[in-house]
């Protein structure tokens, strides 16, 4: 064996952490210098766990967490938009391959109305910015509970194998109460539009 | 440093974010926050680049709770997303550091600085910052040369030289003797 020279760091390191070659750990068994230099390794990295923790000089919370809300209810928003259309799209293939019926014609024409006015309230609802407006406990306790509700109608429309062989108006009430809903939603936005400009 | 909430309660907590439970949310954050806040200030140049990791790293969280399955440390998944958040800030900043460390020292184990007589808080301060970054990474926080290497963008080679070099580093400003 050729112990004319030292281990360097790299290898005293590799070492420390349980991966040294067979050469070094027979070089630190036999130099005292070597095995001094492993110690001392072993020491700095004990100094440095022992370094104490850093806080944080100022609260963040009151703004991370508002801007966590704002992130999630446009999160909220895209997803209700594509869940709609998704609905919208499939409310309307099963009216037109369903046998026709005698009331079928008045049925297609009062889903493709609730359908228009639920599109319609959609971009009043999306022109209001929702999502930039902060409301008062009350308001954004009405906004929740509708939101809710939109979410629990979008669920149902976008599986209509649930319902559709039991009832086959169901799609018009399901986008009839959408239309309801979404215009609860534009008058609570717009109402509060309208008092902030005061 | 270990998690600080069991497993179990960590699930739990994050389940209830993920539904939408805004105190959650916050109790997620308060759990970490120290945490993640000291290791941002280890791996980045000024309180204040610590605090944008900090930031960043709770809106990642917040975005991202679905992709934690709930079967490892959920520190472990959070000080990932802060490690990689403070890493993206030295591609932004193209910092050029650790190159000139890498000139001054290559070729001479021991020839650059003189011998100081630093505290170890300051020694580990005056690394350059993705040096004391592989450093903190590797010594502190117990990733693997191969972890830092991917984390970094860089190779297993580098990170185990740039470890090997910040402690011969800190050795000298330390003012402690070296083998001879």
């Amino acid at each position: 064996m050729n112990d004319m020279r030292h281990a360097d760091t790299e290898e005293l390191l590799a070492l420390r952490d349980g991966e040294g070659t067979a050469w070094t750990r027979s070089h630190v068994d036999a130099c005292a210098a070597c095995a001094a230099e492993l110690y001392r390794l072993e020491q700095v990295r004990a100094r440095l766990k022992a370094l104490p923790a850093f806080t944080p000089p100022r609260e963040r919370w009151s703004v991370i967490g508002p801007m966590v809300r704002r992130e999630r209810r446009q999160r909220f928003w895209r997803g209700a938009v594509g869940l709609a259309t998704a609905a919208a799209l499939t409310a309307v293939t099963f009216v037109a391959v369903r046998p026709a019926p005698s009331n079928a014609v008045a049925e297609r024409a009062a889903l493709a109305r609730a359908m228009a006015r639920s599109q319609t309230l959609e971009q009043a609802l999306k022109a209001v910015r929702p999502d930039q407006r902060a409301l008062n406990g009350d308001a954004a306790q009405a906004v929740a509970e509708l939101q809710d509700q939109l979410s629990r109608i979008d669920a149902q429309l976008a599986d209509p194998a649930a319902w559709k062989d039991r009832d086959g108006g169901r799609a018009v009430d399901l986008w009839q109460q959408r239309a309801g809903v979404l215009g609860a939603l534009v008058d609570v936005h717009t109402t509060r539009a309208a008092m902030a400009s005061f | 440093m270990a998690d600080t909430i069991p497993l179990a309660e960590a699930r739990s907590l994050v389940a209830r974010a993920r539904a939408g439970d805004h105190d959650a949310l916050e109790h997620l954050y308060r759990v970490y926050e120290g945490s993640v806040y000291t290791l941002a200030r280890r791996l980045t140049r000024t309180a204040e680049d610590a605090e944008d990791v900090l930031q960043e790293t709770f809106l990642e969280v917040c975005r991202s709770l679905g992709s934690w399955r709930g079967e490892g440390s959920l520190w472990g998944w959070v000080r990932t997303i802060a490690a990689s958040k403070a890493m993206m800030r030295y591609r932004r900043e193209k910092l050029r550091e650790t190159d000139q460390l890498d000139d001054d020292v290559a070729g001479n184990r021991f020839a650059v600085d003189v011998p100081l007589r630093l505290d170890l808080e300051s020694a580990l301060q005056r690394l350059p910052e993705r040096t004391r970054a592989v450093v903190w990474l590797h010594d502190v926080e117990g990733y693997t040369h191969e972890e830092i290497a991917e984390l970094m963008g860089m190779t297993t080679s580098f990170s185990k030289s740039q470890l090997a070099r910040a402690h011969q580093r800190l050795r000298r400003w330390l003012g402690e003797e070296a083998i001879t």
